[in-house]
């Protein structure tokens, strides 16, 4: 199939949507370094950073929105066009929601600043952010490449980032029960690691939009679940 | 039990009603048509799109032996309608044709009363007994074409004073009184604005309770809005035939991709 339309101002319209996606990925993927480096370092400005720049994220957002809807309105998408719009409607959303996580974090980290450190935690929660940060930055370079296979390859790591959710889940609650007074900090840090794993569902997600993008089909198979906490007994 | 669909917009019924097989058309020395087979569906609009020549119209006027008409066309293939050989020595053109109606790209409605414009195919077919019949033809034919309200008070004016959508319901009308059982439509809104386009939509969609529709369409959203099953043709090639749903989110033909999303193909 060719790939440019007989119309190049369409081929234009949806060059500049995508572009503003792109624009969007590169601030949420800086958002949630630098959330993680913020709670590492104890880092109030970049902790403020990161909750000011949530502001750009929605923005783009909304733009995008716009866009895409005069799009549809007046060049009335269809078949793998329609797909692309629908798609980059959604991966928005996805993406401003991931934005939302890394302001919750920064939030969290300016109390945390207040109580005294937990060993270890900050660490792993930032290895944890890397990952989730690779996985998007490799999911959106799937989504310019066109890739189902390296989208398909995206979403398999999120058992990972699972994983490790679990992990912390654990060492959150033996704190917690060593010394009532680790409480405050461990649910903190304990939702810090539960947003980071959400942003590693909404990478899913964007997987699967590119899945559909390229292909027209939803990927059927059942994603490898790693989150087990929500099924599993208190006692560990 | 499980039945989610969104709109009635799928298809309902799964008779066959015109069986094309390995029809091909020759006009002098052009191949129109290679090798179509298709299998038309009862109580279904269907849509054939395509670039300018590809042959969708040419299909169409197999469909009720218009080609004959035309010295150096040739036809040849297996046309069925209810299973009958529709190119059959037997079959009567004329008669064929009152089953398979057609309406055209430009309203064309005979320069008599709009009366007598729907009158005249009940008329020369037989089907009225007595001049109280033939009324109740006419009504009810100016009703299918939803068409009837605004003519009533006026069925003696000429034809040709009506508005250009007015005239397409019209020729709709003068179409569906000889009782057809296929309704072939050759790019019926494409002289008409966007409310009277919408209007003789609105009656197509009616019109699939009772008949078989084909339309030939440039516009690929009206074949979008209309049809149940489009049929995409290319140089004279069928290239793909399918629910219009799919044809239109998800293409399986990269050509019928490239035509419906207007890239160069």
């Amino acid at each position: 199939m060719n790939n440019t339309h007989i119309s190049s101002a369409f081929d234009r319209d949806l060059e500049a949507l995508q572009a503003l996606l792109m624009k969007m990925g590169g601030l949420a993927e800086e958002a949630i370094l630098d959330a993680a480096k913020s709670l590492e370092g104890r880092d109030e400005d970049l902790a403020q950073k990161v909750r000011e720049g949530d502001k750009a994220i929605d923005a783009l957002e909304d733009q995008i929105n716009e866009e895409a809807a005069k799009l549809v309105a007046l060049r009335a998408p269809i078949a793998s066009d329609m797909r692309l719009v629908l798609s980059v409607i959604k991966i928005s959303a996805n993406l401003e929601r991931i934005g939302d996580y890394a302001k919750n974090m920064a939030k969290r980290t300016v109390v945390l600043n207040q109580l005294p450190t937990q060993d270890g935690a900050p660490q792993s929660i930032r290895r944890m952010a890397r990952e989730v940060q690779h996985m998007l930055h490799d999911v959106l370079d799937a989504y310019i490449q066109r890739d189902p296979a390296a989208a398909l390859e995206v979403r398999d790591r999120d058992a990972d980032v699972d994983q490790m959710y679990n992990a912390l889940f654990r060492e959150f609650l033996t704190f917690m029960m060593e010394d009532p007074r680790n409480i405050t900090a461990c649910m903190h840090l304990h939702f810090i690691a539960k947003n980071i794993e959400r942003m590693g569902d909404h990478v899913t997600s964007i997987a699967d939009q590119i899945y559909y993008t390229v292909t027209g089909q939803t990927p059927d198979d059942a994603r490898r679940k790693g989150d087990i906490t929500s099924v599993s007994p208190l006692d560990v | 039990m499980y039945d989610n669909r969104a709109s009635e917009s799928a298809v309902t019924a799964d008779d066959i009603k015109i069986e094309a097989k390995g029809v091909n058309v020759h006009y002098g020395t052009t191949h129109a048509i290679k090798d179509v087979d298709v299998s038309i569906l009862d109580k279904t609009v269907t849509a054939f799109i395509g670039p300018s020549g590809c042959g969708k119209s040419t299909f169409l006027r197999c469909i009720n032996r218009m080609n004959d008409t035309i010295d150096v066309a040739r036809v040849t293939g297996d046309i069925r309608i209810d299973g009958e050989d529709i190119n059959d020595a037997r079959v009567d053109p004329v008669q064929l044709r009152a089953k398979v109606g057609m309406v055209f790209q430009k309203p064309n409605p005979f320069p008599k009363s709009i009366y007598d414009n729907v009158a005249y195919g009940p008329k020369i077919h037989g089907l009225a007994k007595n001049k109280g019949d033939l009324d109740d033809i006419v009504e009810r034919a100016l009703r299918r074409g939803a068409i009837w309200d605004e003519v009533k008070d006026r069925l003696h004016a000429p034809g040709t004073g009506l508005s250009g959508g007015q005239q397409q319901r019209l020729c709709i009308a003068r179409a569906v009184a000889t009782e057809p059982e296929v309704l072939l439509m050759d790019e019926p809104c494409s002289a008409l604005d966007p409310i009277a386009t919408g209007q003789v939509e609105e009656l197509i969609d009616e019109l699939r309770r009772d008949y078989s529709v084909v339309i030939v369409t440039h516009s690929m959203q009206q074949a979008a809005r209309v049809s149940q099953k489009t049929a995409f043709f290319h140089l004279g090639n069928l290239i793909e035939y399918g629910d219009t749903d799919e044809i239109f989110t998800n293409p399986k033909d990269p050509k019928t991709e490239s035509y419906i999303t207007g890239r160069i193909g």
